[in-house]
């Protein structure tokens, strides 16, 4: 097993037993050197029950309460600088979750997720916002039976 | 003290007009119907629904049905029975003597006459019975009788008793100014203590003067002298001013005439008086009697609104009335009949509380407002606004096992809404009505509508009404 993939399962075994509120941000492949201004480009935003080598297991839009979590993993293709980004978890109009994460060049995929609660059923979207709080997209999704 | 001061300002002015009214048509069915059967029947039918008001006041069930039953046929029975009688009250009189006219002119017996004739008829030797009926009807008791239909006169009188006039032998009847008939049968007395020597005639005037409350005056044709049978008692008197006395004292004519139109004004104004009397009970039986409670949940209705001024919340949408009035006027409340209104005329946008006073609220006559639960109430309002908003499913229920749903392609995917300024800027999604999972086992297509909370949001026109949702599912990897 690579360094790269022990250092990811210690930091998810960190975030699971400390944090409430917990984002990881991960490297993914070799770093590209870029001539170009390049801009922070989202690739990919879905909502999944699981991360399994750095994929996001079942994609979907509902998810059971009987699962406990649910996880919002995002992909960045590329990433020209060192950054933050923000998943801002909401309940209906409420906001929940606000969840700072790294990103560093020249890509990176990262996620956040939420432990479930009985009344957490109902429709929910995480907002996908960059450093300056500008949207980069929705994703919505409802907590169920 | 303070009771009675608020029962006094609780009394509206359609209560005093209600009473008056009613009142003034009882004493002109006693002015129209007084001396007929029909008034005494009636007399005797408000009776009976005093009684019925006090054994119901009693708690005596079956004694206020029956009363009440005797009532209800009674009333029947007055307008069969009597019919000709009601018909000929009011055929008889014109619309102005209906409404208002006054008995001013009464028919007065002319006494003077009578007596006049009576001692001649003595001094002649002829004999003579005349008959004055009182208030007892005597129909039942005079048989034989020649309608005559004629002005009382000395004449006539003396005319009808002319030994040389066939009908000389029987009873003159006399009612007012008129001889009514003559040639009458009379019933005998069969008294052993009346002189021997009264014939026929005088035995006549004993049984009727003795049976009934009529005066009868006789003329003897052997000893010429007149005697008058009141009661079970027969005098001879001999003088006519005597005989006028007692005749006037009979028929009721006073000497002067300002007395007796005194003693009509003055009955007239107790009768006025007892029908207010009367009728301000009966308004007090039904409208104040009896004092029933019931409690209304009445809706608020907001009225001259800014038509660009939104409500957008209240804190209640119905009050509870406590209303209060006869037993009668509360059952007979229908809901459109009690209303409850806001003016917001002088209201901008913003939060207001408003009291809920008697001015806001409408009711039936006779009913009054005990309480109102909550007094107050709060509302918000705003100018409309409209927002183009993302949709959301609300998804509920559980999928089938071993399925994910993936995606839902709506179409639209945004909705325009007008509403509250303030409330479109707190939301940034519309959600729909909740869509089960349950049934889904492939992927499909599906139309929910948008269910928009708070309810005083609404799709802007235009905009289609409900959603097309294309939904995609697939089998769980595990």
């Amino acid at each position: 097993m690579s360094s790269k993939v022990l250092t990811f399962l210690f930091v998810m075994l960190c975030v699971d037993v400390f944090l409430p509120w917990q984002a990881l941000s991960q490297e993914k492949g070799d770093s590209l050197t870029a001539a170009v201004p390049q801009q922070l480009t989202l690739v990919q935003a879905v909502m999944c029950e699981e991360i399994k080598e750095y994929t996001p297991q079942n994609q979907a839009i509902v998810f059971s309460i009987i699962n406990g979590k649910v996880y919002c993993f995002t992909s960045f293709d590329p990433v020209p600088e060192k950054t933050v980004i923000y998943h801002n978890w909401f309940y209906r109009d409420k906001l929940t979750a606000r969840v700072k994460l790294s990103l560093q060049p020249p890509r990176w995929s990262t996620f956040s997720r939420i432990q479930l609660r009985d009344s957490d059923k109902g429709p929910w979207r995480v907002e996908i916002a960059d450093q300056k709080g500008a949207l980069l997209r929705i994703v919505r999704f409802s907590i169920t039976d | 003290m303070d009771n009675h001061l608020a029962f006094f300002s609780s009394i509206r002015w359609q209560d005093i007009v209600d009473i008056a009214l009613v009142s003034y048509i009882v004493f002109r069915l006693y002015i129209l119907l007084r001396g007929t059967n029909v008034f005494r029947v009636l007399i005797g039918i408000a009776f009976l629904w005093v009684f019925h008001r006090i054994a119901v006041s009693l708690g005596l069930i079956v004694t206020s049905w029956a009363i009440q039953g005797i009532i209800a046929v009674a009333a029947l029975i007055i307008i069969v029975v009597f019919r000709n009688e009601i018909r000929s009250v009011l055929q008889a009189k014109n619309v102005k003597a209906l409404l208002w006219g006054y008995p001013r002119k009464t028919i007065e017996t002319p006494v003077d006459i009578i007596v006049e004739s009576a001692y001649e008829l003595a001094r002649s030797r002829s004999g003579g019975l005349i008959v004055f009926p009182g208030k007892e009807d005597l129909k039942e008791l005079l048989h034989s009788g020649i309608p005559w239909g004629g002005s009382v006169s000395k004449e006539m009188i003396l005319s009808i008793f002319w030994p040389d006039n066939p009908v000389h032998d029987g009873a003159a009847i006399i009612k007012d100014d008129q001889v009514e008939e003559v040639g009458v049968v009379l019933p005998l007395s069969h008294r052993k203590d009346l002189p021997s020597y009264y014939g026929t005639r005088h035995r006549a005037a004993a049984g009727l003067a003795e049976t009934t409350d009529a005066l009868v005056i006789v003329v003897s044709e052997e000893r010429g002298d007149v005697t008058v049978a009141l009661g079970s008692r027969m005098r001879v008197i001999k003088r006519k001013e005597d005989l006028a006395r007692i005749l006037r004292k009979h028929v009721g004519v006073s000497l002067k005439r300002g007395s007796y139109l005194s003693k009509q004004r003055l009955e007239l104004g107790i009768v006025a008086l007892a029908a207010v009397l009367f009728i301000t009970g009966v308004w007090f039986s039904f409208a104040r009697g009896l004092d029933t409670l019931i409690t209304l949940e009445t809706p608020i209705e907001y009225m001259n609104r800014d038509p660009a001024i939104e409500i957008l919340a209240t804190s209640i949408n119905s009050v509870r009335l406590h209303l209060s009035g006869s037993g009668a006027l509360i059952k007979s409340i229908r809901p459109e009949q009690v209303t409850v209104r806001l003016d917001l005329s002088k209201s901008n946008v913003g939060s207001h509380t408003f009291s809920i006073a008697q001015k806001n609220i409408s009711l039936p006559p006779g009913v009054l407002v005990k309480k109102v639960e909550p007094s107050s109430v709060e509302v918000t309002l705003d100018h409309l606004g409209r927002k183009e908003l993302p949709i959301q499913i609300d998804w509920v229920g559980k999928l089938p096992e071993g399925l994910i749903l993936t995606e839902a392609r709506l179409n639209p995917k945004k909705m325009e809404i007008i509403g509250g300024q303030q409330i479109l800027e707190g939301i940034s999604t519309v959600y729909t009505e909740q869509v089960s999972l349950g049934a889904i086992q492939k992927s499909g297509t599906m139309t929910v509508k948008l269910a928009l909370n708070p309810a005083s949001l609404r799709i802007a026109p235009g905009s289609k009404d409900n959603v097309t949702v294309e939904y995609m599912v697939t089998k769980r990897v595990q």
